[in-house]
């Protein structure tokens, strides 16, 4: 009698729908999956070690580049982790200005995992079309921070710098003439909050594109219904958290059950789904694309109408002003105190979690008084989503797995750390 | 003599297809760019025809190497049976009532057939020669998908053979008093939804599925033998849509233009078309491919064959 | 199982799928939205983070004093210094290198310097063909910054009320 075993196959690591570094070895029995067995670690580069030897500020732009397709809202965690051991309450116009970049981030990284999705079932065409938005909101990033991606804008105490009032001008070109110009620079006459006011005006024409081209298509449905599906025990107990548990019908969202930030005092919307399967997920993150544009307005609105301060006063969390730096001895020596020493965190452990766009996104933090942490562990969105996927791809087909890999929304940087 | 030029003629045939897969290579990369809010190669020649040359140069000048673990002559052999059967089908081809290399022969459309069934060999060969899991894989999906199709194709194809009463193209297109594709409504959307299959486009892309297996079947290949898949797919690509522009949209029947610009117009409005479906549409997964040829497809060319049947039989018997 | 005919029709003509096909058939004939570089560029604003530049005062003395906040801040250790008193007795540095290939272009250096020394300018689209040159020595960061004065002393002036 022969033998039959199944048959192995390495998908990945250079895949161009592995999302990243990831070696999933398939057990197959023809085409229909046995086993799954992620091998993650390619993309391991030490950064809970390399935060033992790095001052607070220091730390910051690591934080970046782990979920790196949702900068802020992993700075934001880290900075709500340093804030709660300082014991300090950040500006309120601070808490806006976070609470919007946090959704401008999320509507980022919907838009980028749509496009992805797409691209990996075949329509390629929303792939584009996502990435058009994107190229607005990371204007957005560059207004405020300097940098289209990695922002390095949150500090702990606050945020670096205030909105700006101007927005960055397309300049001229031999392609453009004054009138098309004129077309182009139309919305960034004002500042930085007018952009993103307009921004929000025209965005839910976009998502209806999406929506027309992937939501009622039967291609679509037949690739995405009935793929993946978790129920709502499983996904507690599986540890799932964010867009992948509300899709399961478990209404959980941190921005509700433990508001921070200035989610308290805004109005929307947490949508739930009810199947637990790719289709539901696509849906609920469709509808917390849409949800995001409210908060985003307003926001926008009560940042136009209340001026103030963006980080803490204190000089020994938060550097002074440059004019104040340059003029008064106390600030010069905080300045030189905070950017070589770094701030003296009382000791103490945290752990402080934001609703990143993949799910819980968590710092535990160890502080024994020092200007360096002693301990921080990052408790990354995807890593129990990657770990369920033998759970939930068995019994399905390679493309399934494309599908489900891609409805899990995994970046590599935040589950190799 | 007249041999020598008919030989020279049909050369050139060969070389001005492969110009024209050649061109349709960077058409495609530009329609598609168009569609999705970008521009597409525009930097190289006049609106960045240059493209195409320098695609082909590149393939030309790529090392063609073999695999230690792949079967030499099976190797070799299959993208040439690709590119062949694809080539081959224009012989039949008429570009006007007159104009065709094999004269109107009466079993073209035969011909054509068979030949699609070549392009399975070499799809499988491909795959299963490189001695690549992945490889395999793809010429699996391909050949099963090939197959499937094949069918409703063929059946869709018999009703317009019944309506014309000829197998020659030429004569199917000239009996179009009327084109097709009022009397066959169903009959063309079957042949080209089988049409596309054929010739694995999205939404049936699956054999190349790159999101899935990265190549499918030609991922070992390399150079030129990785052209001539490449080049046996647009060529059949452009023999697809003339098929049903002469079938279906009544060739080079119209107005005032002559035949011959009549079908190449109605060609590239359908190459257009197919290129408009590969930007739009996500691709089902392969048992689901399966499921819409066996289940929906086959009954749907069958119930098409017996209406039609019925119909001709009934006007030529007196019951309608 | 109930066949509604509005479901039957949008079944069998493929209704969806022709409205998608609509949707990219209208970005089709519509403006595209790429910038043809190099010959335009997307709009930079003041804060931009790119290649680092050493600016001097008016009246030509480098600005930097080699009090190395740069170095300790720098997340990456891209920055090198060693300073030393110079012949007319002012304090200034005789080795001041960046690893570009280090730099992970943060701005926390241009954040802590208290004399607006180093800065980051908007220049990205520099080049290197050899690892050693992606290592800025002195020189050639002072040449940068003499290059792009200019455009640095706008972007800073522009900045100003928000640091």
């Amino acid at each position: 009698m022969p033998e039959i075993n199944n048959f192995t196959m390495n998908f990945g690591p250079q895949h161009p729908s592995a999302h990243g570094v990831l070696r999933l070895v398939l057990e197959l029995d023809g085409e229909v999956i046995e086993r799954a067995d992620p091998h993650i670690g390619l993309l391991h580069r030490a950064t809970e070690k390399l935060a033992e030897h790095k001052t607070y500020l220091q730390n910051l732009p690591y934080m970046d580049r782990l979920d790196y397709v949702s900068m802020m809202c992993n700075e934001h965690a880290y900075c709500r982790a340093v804030e709660k051991l300082l014991g300090v309450e950040i500006p309120i116009r601070a808490q806006y200005i976070r609470t919007m970049f946090d959704e401008i981030t999320r509507i980022l990284n919907h838009l980028l995992w749509l496009g992805a999705y797409a691209l990996d079932v075949g329509a390629m065409s929303v792939f584009l079309y996502c990435f058009r938005e994107r190229e607005d909101l990371m204007d957005v990033y560059e207004a405020v921070s300097g940098a289209r991606m990695h922002a390095a804008y949150y500090r702990p105490g606050g945020v670096y710098r205030d909105l700006p009032e101007r927005m960055p001008q397309y300049e001229p070109s031999p392609y453009r003439d004054a009138r098309r110009l004129a077309e182009l620079n139309a919305n960034r006459q004002g500042s930085v909050l007018d952009f993103i006011e307009d921004f929000t005006r025209r965005f839910p024409g976009y998502v209806d594109e999406y929506e027309t081209l992937l939501t009622d298509n039967r291609i679509w449905k037949q690739r995405t219904v009935g793929i993946g599906v978790v129920s709502p025990e499983r996904a507690i107990a599986l540890g799932f958290t964010g867009p992948m548990l509300r899709a399961s019908g478990v209404a959980w969202d941190l921005r509700r059950s433990e508001p921070y930030a200035a989610y308290a005092d805004l109005d929307f919307d947490i949508p739930v789904g009810k199947e637990g399967d790719c289709y539901d997920r696509y849906l609920v993150r469709v509808a917390e694309m849409r949800q995001s544009n409210r908060i985003i307005a307003q926001c926008v609105d009560w940042l136009r109408r209340n001026p103030g301060p963006v980080i803490v006063d204190d000089y020994k969390i938060a550097p002074p002003p440059r004019e104040t730096m340059k003029t008064s001895m106390e600030a010069l020596i905080h300045h030189f105190k905070l950017f070589t020493e770094g701030m003296a965190v009382p000791p103490g452990e945290v752990y402080a979690a934001v609703e990143a766009p993949k799910g819980e996104f968590g710092i535990y933090m160890v502080s024994d008084g020092a200007n360096k942490p002693y301990r921080m562990k990052i408790r990354a969105p995807g890593f129990p989503h990657l770990a369920a996927m033998d759970e939930m791809a068995r019994g399905h087909m390679i493309a399934d797995v494309v599908a489900i890999l891609a409805t899990m929304d995994i970046v590599f940087g935040e589950i190799d750390r | 003599m007249s041999v020598l030029w008919t030989l020279l003629g049909m050369i050139l045939t060969i070389f001005l297809l492969l110009g024209i897969a050649g061109f349709l290579v960077f058409a495609e990369r530009r329609v598609l760019a168009l569609l999705q809010n970008r521009w597409g190669p525009n930097r190289l020649g006049p609106l960045g025809v240059g493209q195409a040359l320098a695609d082909a140069l590149k393939l030309l000048t790529k090392a063609d190497f073999l695999p230690s673990f792949a079967d030499p002559w099976l190797y070799r052999l299959a993208p040439l049976l690709v590119a062949f059967s694809a080539l081959a089908a224009f012989a039949v081809i008429p570009l006007s009532p007159d104009i065709s290399w094999a004269g109107d022969w009466q079993i073209g459309l035969l011909f054509i057939l068979a030949l699609s069934s070549l392009h399975v060999y070499g799809v499988f060969l491909g795959g299963w020669a490189s001695g690549n899991k992945f490889a395999l894989y793809g010429a699996i999906r391909a050949v099963a998908q090939l197959v499937s199709y094949e069918l409703p194709m063929g059946l869709s194809l018999l009703a317009i053979v019944l309506l014309s009463g000829s197998l020659s193209l030429g004569g199917m297109t000239s009996a179009q008093s009327l084109p097709y594709i009022l009397l066959q409504p169903l009959g063309f959307l079957i042949f080209t939804i089988a049409g596309i299959a054929e010739t694995e486009r999205l939404p049936f892309d699956l054999p190349e599925a790159e999101s899935e297996l990265v190549a499918g079947y030609h991922t070992e290949y390399g150079g030129m033998p990785f052209g001539f898949f490449f080049l046996g797919e647009y060529v059949s690509l452009v023999l697809t849509a003339m098929l049903i522009s002469l079938l279906y949209l009544g060739g080079w029947h119209g107005p005032w233009a002559p035949g011959w610009l009549w079908l190449l117009g109605k060609s590239a409005l359908l190459i257009f078309c197919f290129f408009w479906l590969r930007a739009t549409l996500p691709r089902p997964r392969y048992d689901q491919l399966l499921h819409l040829g066996w289940r929906w497809l086959l009954p749907l060319a069958l119930v098409n064959l017996m209406g039609t049947a019925l119909v001709a039989a009934g006007l030529r018997w007196g019951w309608l | 199982m109930q066949i509604r005919p509005k479901q039957w029709f949008q079944s069998f003509f493929l209704t969806e799928l022709l409205r998608g096909m609509q949707l990219t058939g209208r970005y089709f004939f519509g403006r595209k939205f790429t910038v043809q570089y190099p010959e335009e560029r997307t709009p930079q604003s003041p804060r931009f983070r790119g290649l680092h530049a050493l600016r001097r005062y008016e009246n030509g003395e480098e600005r930097c004093i080699s009090c190395k906040l740069c170095e300790a801040v720098c997340p990456a250790l891209a920055i090198t210094i060693r300073g030393e008193e110079r012949a007319d007795g002012t304090r200034r540095t005789t080795v001041y290198d960046i690893d570009l290939s280090k730099c992970i272009f943060c701005g926390l250096c241009e954040e802590s310097c208290p004399v607006d020394s180093i800065v980051e300018s908007r220049v990205l689209d520099y080049h290197a063909e050899t690892r050693s040159e992606l290592l800025y020595n002195k020189d050639r960061l002072l040449a940068n910054g003499d290059r792009l004065e200019r455009q640095l002393a706008e972007d800073r002036a522009a900045d100003r009320p928000y640091r």
